[in-house]
């Protein structure tokens, strides 16, 4: 089939990009590292990796642990800060033609306000994605992120900010109730919710009889988190009327297709990128050539 | 010390065959790749970054030092460790690879250095290929009689004689057991070999113990020590932060950054061994 100039185009909020294809947060770094590898402007955009107001080191190794399902992570949102990124990362967003999200946390309303009011004047993204469910850092951050209260009021003070942009909300999956959050960040403005951060996980060692990971607890991605994430996706998708950006061990072009179908209006790739670096644009192409396995409308069917 | 890095080109994926695995003794083989067309001159210390090619499993790439790479090939010195590295030990001729590379920061250039590079194990794949790389571009910077290897398995199966010629041209061979050559491990050879041979530089890479011995012979002595480190990885581009080796932090004022951390697979894996924090490095 060469049908490959069909429009595939999707609008989440104020935003159009090209195609319903995305790069997850935290996997392809700041956009200049698999700058060689991919031809990351074919796609709708990448989310670059979560950043901080101030610099933060990471959690100590071991980061990571390969299972036959995926693999767990210990990164500990490892990221240069608010500063070296608009200084030295956001400016190469540009030279590489790449349309970019921003991923950013904070522990507090002020430092979400202040990265909000850093961003409100710059170019050269297209919108802002808030981590508000990273499971491997301490307290705030990930419990604010169960809390709708908290969800509804910093989406809005970070949404009042930048009305041109497109504001997305990620949500974790370890909750009994992913609607509640999702709501919330409907009612502060969110433009999209991005379903699903990691599962939280762990794993022991059995020749020392001690956890892998220094904090324990680790996320969880891969193939195997693919039903867990198509089922909050089609939870999320029932529970609001803004659009749901599909997330979760997808690694094929026919898993991509699920989360259009449990009612997501676009997708980010994440662990497979590491395995299968141009899975990406062989989902690209097969939503060109087949535009109607897309859906270009968001919220519940 | 005057030392000259070694420009690495950018990476990218590359799909290519599998010429011949070659079975060096119960836990290593070579596995021969012909080079793929627009395949750039590996810098010695660089690695690829191989798929694992099964439909049944999740697999993250596996990293490998380049051991050699001439005009129609490039070969991986691997040891079996476990599924991954089963699974491509099986791959026969002509079947499909796939990887990532020339991946990392390489083994520096020292102009008019003598350097003792000690390796234990895999550690061999790219101390072999720096000698072969240097004494091939006849870059008048260096000079290939400053070089001298020393290697060391645990026995002579190890050494793998029959199909590496180590012994020919030179390297300095040692096993745990004593059935060839020295009896100890390389950083004990090399210890010895400093004595006789004072160096200005030492190289080494292999498995962490020997590491920090030389990492130890390097302060005695005074001198400079590039090492080159392993660790699981995930993206091997420097993006995921996987991979990472603790490294001694500068007091950055105001900052509340107790610790500091790098990358194996981009700011390494070949590190200055000073900035390295050997009593937290992670187990590969």
């Amino acid at each position: 089939m060469s049908a490959s100039n069909n429009d595939i185009s999707v609008k989440i909020g104020p935003v159009a990009f090209k195609n319903p294809v995305f790069l997850a947060s935290g996997i392809c770094g700041y956009g200049e590292e698999y700058a060689s590898i991919i031809p990351q402007k074919k796609l709708g955009g990448i989310v670059t990796k979560t950043i901080t107001l101030e610099p933060r080191a990471g959690n100590p190794p071991p980061r990571i642990r390969e299972l036959p399902t995926g693999a767990l992570n210990s990164i500990g949102l490892e990221n240069v800060g608010l500063d070296a990124y608009i200084r030295e990362k956001l400016p190469l967003l540009k030279d590489l033609e790449v349309d970019a999200v921003v991923s950013i946390t904070a522990e507090t309303e002020d430092e979400f306000t202040r990265i909000a009011e850093a961003f409100a004047p710059l170019e050269g993204y297209r919108g802002i994605e808030l981590n508000l469910s990273c499971p491997n850092v301490e307290g705030t951050a990930l419990d604010h992120g169960r809390d709708p209260a908290y969800v509804e009021k910093i989406t809005s003070i970070v949404k009042e900010r930048i009305p041109k942009k497109t504001l997305w909300v990620k949500i974790t999956p370890n909750l009994a109730d992913v609607g509640l959050v999702a709501r919330a960040a409907e009612a502060g403005g969110a433009d999209a919710i991005s379903a699903v951060n990691t599962v939280i996980g762990t794993d022991f060692d059995l020749s020392t009889g001690k956890p892998i990971f220094a904090r324990v607890g680790a996320g969880y991605s891969g193939p195997g988190i693919l039903p867990i994430a198509l089922f909050k996706v089609w939870e999320v998708a029932h529970s609001v009327s803004i659009p749901v950006v599909g997330i979760g061990g997808i690694s094929s072009v026919e898993d991509a297709r699920k989360f259009f179908l449990a009612g997501a209006i676009a997708v980010q790739v994440g662990t497979a990128l590491y395995s299968d670096p141009e899975l990406p644009i062989r989902i690209v192409e097969a939503l060109r050539a087949h535009p109607e396995w897309a859906r270009r409308e968001g919220g519940s069917t | 010390m005057n030392f000259t890095r070694i420009e690495i080109p950018k990476p990218a994926r590359f799909v290519s065959t599998v010429v011949e695995n070659h079975q060096l003794s119960s836990r290593y083989f070579l596995m021969v790749l012909s080079k793929p067309e627009g395949f750039p001159d590996p810098a010695p210390g660089s690695f690829l970054h191989m798929a694992v090619p099964t439909s049944g499993r999740f697999f993250l790439r596996r990293p490998f030092s380049i051991f050699d790479c001439n005009g129609e090939t490039i070969t991986l010195l691997i040891v079996e460790k476990g599924e991954g590295t089963r699974i491509l030990r099986e791959l026969g001729a002509g079947e499909t690879v796939d990887f990532l590379g020339p991946l990392g920061e390489a083994f520096p250039l020292l102009p008019g250095q003598r350097i003792l590079a000690v390796a234990g194990g895999v550690g061999l794949a790219p101390l072999y290929y720096y000698q072969k790389f240097v004494s091939r571009t006849l870059d008048k910077r260096v000079c290939p009689e400053c070089y001298q290897l020393v290697y060391g398995g645990r026995s002579e199966e190890d050494l793998f004689l029959s199909a590496i010629d180590l012994a020919d041209e030179g390297s300095l061979l040692a096993t745990d057991d004593g059935s060839y050559g020295f009896r100890g491990n390389a950083a004990q050879l090399a210890e010895v070999e400093l004595e006789r041979n004072p160096v200005d530089a030492l190289f080494s890479c292999g498995p962490t113990p020997m590491l920090k011995a030389v990492a130890d012979l390097a302060v005695q002595a005074g001198i400079a020590h590039w090492v080159s480190l392993e660790n699981r990885m995930a993206c091997a581009v420097g993006a995921c932060r996987s991979c990472v080796i603790p490294v001694s932090a500068k007091e950055q004022a105001g900052k509340d950054v107790k610790e500091r951390y790098k990358t194996v697979c981009h700011d390494g894996p070949v590190f200055n061994a000073n900035e390295v924090i050997w009593e937290r490095l992670p187990e590969p």
